[in-house]
């Protein structure tokens, strides 16, 4: 009995060390964007937030781009996760549902799309984005992350549409509705949560992407806030409490929307290295 | 789909059944396929083009066709070969960290305690946080005089030298490690979370009734149901870390004399610092190279261990 609470104990205090550490840098973020000046350059620091501090946060939010970074952020977000959705519903319903030639080479296309590093495609998306304009350009942007997301979005996609049974589809048919009117009416009502899930892994996937925004952008208003945030870094003009405070807000809806398609998200992601 | 009804299906789409033509599921593939081969293939084609040519970026139409100079010249290179060993050495540690990490945690939260749900959600806060702020925050953690860490270690008597952390050749690598793996863990700890929720409660009851010891179990029947998952998650985390980018390239751009020089970086600083980006195809080749001989391998492995158990 003893021995089993003693276990208990050491495994409470285990988990706590563990929390600790996963969540320290970003408190610690949250810290520092809230602490004075005198504090911050202090011998020994301070470990709490000064709350009546709060100001620098709308300070960082309206002096400065931030907004005009957060915005096209959003435009680029909003633009890769509405194509990537388009282009993967049907294509997660033919893998799903259709057997076709070639379909062994399309699942090896989508591995392989796992295996390239963005830093190699930037290299012939670089020029391909020279010759049709598409340098300093959202949309350009848009078109670059959906290729990265969309095997990704796919992959969710079409663990959800394996999971409806196929009588729905086949009553349907037989009623005389069309391969596209049955994805239309049948499938898509019923995987709706995945297509949320779906979006939220393409919305972030564009929220926080670095090296194309990095490198297809020349144009500071065009900038989004991954490019602007990862700017001050060895930067001198700016205050760390007001570069911490928005990285704080660039963190924070990531956060709390993986927390919500955490699931699936790691369904989909292990089935893309499993079946490919 | 079996191939019954695959020929039915056909038979079918012959009749003009409601089923659709034999070309339906082209058609719902093609929009896809056809932007993956525009963004993805033909420009993985034209980088393996580049990488037998020299090729300046601010000037990519006179490009000169040089065969495999480029290869002979990154393998001849003391550089290319410390970038090689870096990338081995990162690659490694990485996976071991966070595999080994990640299956603890999971152990400790697959049991039942006070606030367990709460736990698990807070644990993968690392995992959801955005590259760019881990690089920031880690960096500022960092700092040489007024980083947490660097204070921290400077309290039990530890001096990492005026410069700092990352300028420090011997210290930079750890730290990009353990960022890394700081951010890698909570994603293989709830994958393997769920994997041992399918570990049969009673088996392991039962074997612990008869007195079997705790690590004895583990092995006999934990890690058999979790193994798979384990070899999955490793190559996952192979293939990520081979191709990671902004939180090496924010935190030191690869240096401090290029002890943090890994290959994704080597060849963006080739394409965009030197311009040259034939050379910097030919370090992507080899990368991609990397890529399958670890994807096949794997294969090979699994294909071996199924044989291997009846």
């Amino acid at each position: 009995m003893r021995a089993s609470r003693l276990g208990v104990t050491a495994r409470m205090i285990g988990v706590l060390v563990i929390l600790g550490i996963a969540v320290f840098p970003i408190y610690w973020m949250l810290t520092t964007a809230l602490t004075s000046d005198a504090d911050l350059f202090a011998e020994t620091p301070r470990l709490l937030p000064d709350l009546t501090r709060l100001h620098v946060f709308a300070e960082a939010l309206t002096e400065g781009p931030t907004l005009i970074w957060l915005a096209n952020s959003a435009i680029i977000a909003v633009g890769t996760t509405v194509l990537s959705i388009a282009l993967g519903i049907p294509l997660a319903y033919a893998l799903s549902r259709f057997s076709f030639r070639g379909k062994i080479a399309v699942g090896l296309l989508l591995l392989m799309t796992q295996m390239l590093p963005e830093a190699l495609m930037v290299v012939p998306l670089f020029s391909l984005y020279r010759r049709f304009d598409l340098l300093d350009s959202l949309p350009g942007l848009i078109l670059a992350n959906t290729a990265f997301v969309l095997p990704i979005v796919a992959l969710v996609l079409k663990g959800a549409i394996d999971g409806i049974p196929r009588e729905l589809e086949e009553a349907a048919r037989v009623d005389g509705t069309r391969p596209l009117g049955v994805l239309l009416r049948i499938n898509i009502p019923l995987i709706a949560p995945s297509i949320a899930a779906a979006a939220v892994i393409a919305f972030f996937h564009a929220w926080n992407e670095y090296v194309f925004a990095v490198t297809f952008i020349f144009d500071k208003a065009l900038q989004p806030a991954s490019v602007g945030l990862a700017g001050f870094i060895g930067e001198q003009g700016t205050s760390t409490q007001t570069i911490m405070a928005v990285a704080f807000m660039f963190t924070l809806p990531a956060v709390a929307f993986y927390l919500f398609a955490q699931k699936y998200v790691v369904a989909g992601m292990t089935a893309g290295a499993v079946k490919g | 789909m079996s191939a019954d009804a695959a020929i039915t299906a056909r038979r079918r789409g012959r009749r003009k059944s409601p089923l659709g033509s034999r070309w339906t599921p082209y058609l719902f593939l093609l929009p896809a396929a056809a932007y993956i081969v525009l963004f993805q293939a033909i420009p993985l084609v034209q980088e393996a083009y580049l990488s037998f040519t020299r090729t300046n970026l601010l000037n990519p139409t006179r490009s000169t066709w040089i065969g495999l100079d480029n290869y002979v010249d990154i393998f001849t290179s003391s550089d290319f070969q410390q970038t090689l060993l870096t990338t081995l050495v990162y690659v490694l540690v990485c996976v071991i960290g966070a595999v080994g990490s990640g299956l603890v945690v999971a152990l400790l939260l697959n049991s039942d305690f006070p606030g367990r749900g709460v736990a698990r959600a807070l644990v993968t806060v690392p995992w959801a946080a955005p590259g760019i702020a881990t690089a920031l925050i880690a960096t500022w953690m960092l700092n040489a005089q007024y980083g947490i860490i660097t204070q921290a270690l400077r309290a039990i008597g530890i001096d990492v030298g005026a410069s700092g952390i990352l300028d420090n050749p011997q210290l930079a690598l750890v730290a990009i490690l353990a960022t890394t793996i700081w951010q890698l863990f909570p994603f293989v700890a709830v994958v393997l979370l769920s994997a041992l929720q399918s570990v049969p409660a009673e088996l392991v009851e039962a074997a612990e009734m008869d007195g079997a010891n705790r690590r004895w179990v583990f092995r006999v029947v934990t890690w058999q149901v979790i193994k798979p998952t384990v070899g999955l998650i490793a190559l996952l985390m192979t293939i990520w870390s081979l191709r990671r980018f902004e939180l090496i390239w924010l935190m030191t751009r690869g240096g401090p004399l290029g002890t943090t020089r890994t290959l994704v970086i080597d060849l963006y600083s080739q394409a965009f610092d030197s311009k040259q980006i034939g050379a910097a195809a030919a370090i992507g080749m080899v990368g991609i190279l990397i890529a399958l001989i670890v994807v096949v391998g794997s294969r090979f492995v699994q294909s071996a261990a199924e044989r291997s158990t009846p």
